[in-house]
């Protein structure tokens, strides 16, 4: 009888727990399929409001000189500003400069008129913070070329007159910079360089007060002050970073009221957040998010998705066989299915045909020499090199990660030059293990590599091409390319004042690095952006990551009734603090 | 009892010390930290000033011995380096961070009061619902009951916190909305109310294994002579359960004990998962960076957590049983 008794009470178990998923199952809201909320509607920038972004990592510090991540970029581009900018072409356009400076005849001196009654943020000593002046500029040059402060900003500015006696302790000074007046500074090289205004957009030439350095020592980097749109509020490590509008922005005055940059949070908590309304902008999606968001109707009006300024591809190291044989490079670039590649990514991929991506000068979609998927011409490069049936040995492809997105692509390449006789072997390592020992001659036949730009020039691709980047250890250029007439076009390419015949002499140098193969160029990145229906003029950067210094939001934002844009579920109970932002 | 506990602290002193060589040796074989730091432009001389700065360019053994604390520093960057005096563990400098630009105490200073918040709820969880389901399964022993529950928790023994964790937050954070989608909080209250989803996911296969350990230590308990005795004597079965939960309690103090260092080193995924800003999540982010200083800091702090608790679960197993306080005193 106790066991019948007990039976009954586990099935009766079992079938609660079934009826108890079901019901659950059911009530389970959907999640919502469309933006939750819209603007007011207004039509002119609007002042208030937070705006919320976020990075899946840490910044790892506010002091432009130091910082050379994407996420600390994101923090400091919103409370500094450089001498010069890029505008949303690409182009150089003068920003704490009043115009583009004065180049002398022999293209080595560049001479900056500083903007007048630009004020630095309020900081110790000076409540009402202090206007901008050329000994700031030369001051904050000299910070940053210290061996103290070891910025890994310092070679792009290794070309100034006098930065090495400098950097190496020999000197005071830094002989090629001089101040002239209050308002204007002189930057001296030691060679002509037209590259080198590029250097001046970046963030380790943003200027800084001496006095809030001295005042806070080490600290400083967690007290930044620059003379940007947004002033430094608070910073909460590995959670958050706020910064309060700055009133007395010397350019149009930026539209929130404060930014919150929310730290450490991942890809898909960012898109469940952003889905809920809670996250304003994000740029990094997980795939399942991506093709929901590639096919969301409703979300198609704030979205763009547009390659980046980076190229990916598999190296060779050409002074190692099979690979010191270009014609077994050229065999592999036009083995590669990328179109193949792309589909497998979801489209996530742009099939590269060259080292420059789309949106640097110098692309050209029509290169004679481009690299196309075209099995006959592989197997053609195969049978000059020698091998028409093959290589007789596996080839070695280091790879740098364990994740799925590696092994996919590690897989793909098997499978494409299985097509022409060559079999490859994978070796999975570590990406700081992966750069140390392909610096190193004679080390690793071949690798996936890429690169991401430091600025938007053709020679900030091109120098890894170079053969002043070949190096006992730690060479830049890890394919060991050597080329003569490469090295010579670029050296020209770099002193040439016209910009028509630079482009020209790049182009001509891109032509030669696709034909010799050095890498087999795979794809371009895609990055899908979205934002919030009330975020409004936010254009993506081609240069800056997450750029949102003019964004303003157009509040307050309104739940979107359930019937209008199919969103479903109930309003999610805002018990938290970020439902209380807005 | 004294020269017991002596003993045991020699052996988690070297037991630390080894495991502190280890990681140091297998990070020095992982990778150059100055190339992972500095990036891939990153030029010769740039690397040499690096590797000069935080002593990477001398032996390694050197380096080790340095980082004890027990030779000169070699890091040219730290201020007692001029003078030839020492930075290591043994001064409590943990070295400065690669990746934050800061001394590694003061980033685990910020990390682990967060990662603690998140074990103890995740504990006060395990306790109440693994020794609550425990009892009440050992008490209605071989009934429906039991089983549901004791079914109950070998799903949750099953379920990883990879699984657990994102369908928590989907369900519960995304789609009903009633707790916060990852993160932290602002104010202490809230850094609560961020903690119960990830510190429930966290807490799921503990309170599961609570639950199993505490049910059959109790049957057990509860068929033994003095209980038989007590219930004879006419105690109410209350009190009678009381005495057998009280001697059924040793193994899971012992757990217990042992279930102490993950208060700071048990939620590495969670971590990740829920975005809560720990050591967890710091330890998969300086392994990822290199960050061997970062790496470092955190190893000694969760080899000394694990060394901490299980000493006191041995002593608490030690006051509690007075069996086991004999046999090691003698």
């Amino acid at each position: 009888m106790h066991r019948r008794y007990e039976r009954l009470g586990c099935a009766a178990l079992a079938l609660l727990g079934a009826a108890g998923s079901i019901a659950f199952a059911f009530f389970l809201p959907d999640p919502p399929e469309a933006p939750r909320w819209v603007g007011a509607g207004a039509q002119t920038p609007q002042v208030g409001g937070t705006f919320v972004f976020h990075h899946e990592a840490n910044v790892r510090s506010l002091d432009p000189h130091v910082a050379y991540d994407e996420l600390s970029g994101m923090a400091i581009r919103l409370m500094f500003d450089g001498l010069l900018d890029y505008d949303h072409e690409s182009n150089l356009v003068p920003s704490l400069a009043e115009a583009m400076p004065a180049v002398s005849e022999d293209g080595r001196t560049f001479r900056f008129r500083l903007r007048r009654g630009v004020r630095f943020h309020p900081m110790a000593g000076h409540p009402e913070g202090r206007e901008l002046v050329a000994e700031d500029v030369r001051w904050s040059m000299l910070r940053l070329m210290s061996q103290d402060v070891g910025s890994p900003g310092y070679p792009f500015y290794a070309s100034i007159e006098g930065a090495d006696a400098y950097h190496e302790g020999n000197a005071d000074d830094v002989a090629g910079i001089r101040v002239i007046d209050r308002y204007t500074i002189e930057l001296q090289l030691k060679e002509a360089d037209q590259t080198f205004l590029n250097a001046m957009a970046m963030p380790f030439a943003y200027p800084v007060p001496r006095e809030n350095y001295e005042h806070w020592g080490d600290e400083v980097k967690f007290h930044p002050v620059g003379t940007g749109p947004f002033v430094f509020e608070a910073w909460e490590r590995g959670v958050q970073l706020t910064f309060v509008r700055n009133e007395r922005y010397w350019r149009e005055k930026p539209g929130p009221e404060r930014m919150l940059y929310l730290e450490n949070i991942g890809r898909e908590l960012a898109a469940q957040r952003f889905r809920n309304g809670d996250i304003d902008s994000i740029h990094r999606q997980s795939p399942s998010d991506y093709r929901f968001f590639k096919t969301s109707e409703a979300w198609r009006p704030y979205m763009v998705e547009e390659p980046r300024g980076s190229t990916y591809g598999l190296g060779f190291n050409c002074e190692m066989a099979p690979f010191d044989d270009v014609h077994v490079r050229r065999a592999i670039a036009f083995a590669l299915d990328r179109e193949g590649w792309s589909r497998a990514r979801a489209g996530r991929l742009l099939p590269a045909s060259q080292l420059l991506p789309p949106s640097i000068p110098g692309y050209d979609p029509e290169l004679p020499t481009r690299q196309v998927f075209d099995l006959e011409r592989a197997r053609e490069e195969m049978r000059l090199a020698g091998h028409p049936d093959g290589l007789p040995e596996p080839i070695t492809v280091w790879i740098t990660g364990q994740d799925d997105t590696s092994r996919q692509y590690g897989e793909l390449l098997q499978s494409d030059l299985a097509r022409i006789g060559i079999d490859v072997r994978l070796r999975f390592v570590s990406f700081a293990v992966y750069l140390t020992e392909s610096g190193k001659p004679n080390t690793v036949p071949a690798f996936f590599t890429g690169w991401n730009l430091d600025f938007p020039d053709p020679s900030n691709f091109l120098f890894l091409f170079d053969q002043k980047s070949i190096h006992p250890e730690h060479s830049e250029n890890r394919s060991f390319y050597r080329n003569p007439e490469v090295d010579r076009l670029l050296a020209e390419g770099k002193s040439e004042r016209d910009r028509e015949r630079r482009l020209g002499l790049y182009r001509q140098a891109n032509e030669i690095v696709a034909r010799d193969a050095p890498w087999a160029f795979l794809y371009y990145t895609l990055t899908m952006e979205l934002w919030q229906p009330y975020v409004r003029n936010y254009d993506p950067h081609p240069v800056w990551s997450e750029d949102y210094r003019e964004v303003w939001l157009d509040l307050p934002r309104e739940r979107v009734a359930r019937s209008l844009a199919g969103v479903g579920g109930p309003v999610p109970a805002r018990f938290y603090p970020m439902g209380a932002l807005r | 009892m004294i020269a017991w506990l002596i003993r045991r602290l020699l052996v988690a002193t070297g037991v630390t010390v080894v495991v502190v060589a280890l990681v140091f040796f297998l990070v020095n074989a992982v990778g150059d930290p100055a190339v992972a730091t500095l990036g891939p432009n990153a030029g010769p001389e740039q690397i040499a000033d690096f590797e000069r700065k935080n002593g990477l360019d001398e032996p390694v053994l050197q380096q080790f011995a340095s980082y004890l604390g027990v030779v000169p520093c070699v890091r040219d960057a730290s201020p007692v380096a001029a003078e030839g005096g020492h930075c290591g563990l043994l001064q409590g400098d943990f070295g400065e961070s690669f990746s934050h630009n800061e001394p590694v105490s003061t980033v685990i200073a910020h990390r682990l009061p967060r990662t603690l918040l998140l074990g103890v709820v995740a504990m006060i969880f395990e306790l109440i619902f693994g020794l609550g389901v425990g009892i009440l399964a050992a008490v209605r022993r071989n009934t429906w009951i039991d089983t549901g529950l004791m079914a109950l928790a070998f799903l949750g023994i099953s379920l990883p916190s990879f699984v657990t964790g994102p369908l928590f937050l989907s369900w519960f954070g995304f789609r009903f909305g009633w707790f916060p989608l990852g993160g932290y909080g602002v104010d202490f209250w809230d850094h609560v109310y961020h903690s119960i989803l990830p510190a429930f996911t966290l807490a799921i296969i503990g309170a599961a294994t609570y639950a199993r350990v505490m049910r059959g230590e109790l049957v057990e308990t509860l068929r033994s002579d003095f209980v038989r005795t007590a219930a004879a004597k006419g105690l109410p079965p209350s009190r009678v359960v009381g005495h057998a939960i009280r001697n059924a309690l040793l193994p899971v103090v012992t757990l217990f004990g042992l279930s102490l260092p993950l208060l700071v080193a048990g939620a590495i995924i969670t971590e990740k998962i829920f975005g809560w800003p720990g050591m967890g999540s710091l330890a998969i982010e300086s392994i990822v960076n290199l960050d061997a200083p970062t790496v470092m800091g955190v190893v000694v702090v969760f080899a000394i957590a694990v060394q901490v608790g299980n000493l006191l679960a041995d002593v608490a197993v030690a006051l509690l049983d007075p069996r086991v306080r004999v046999e090691k005193s003698g």
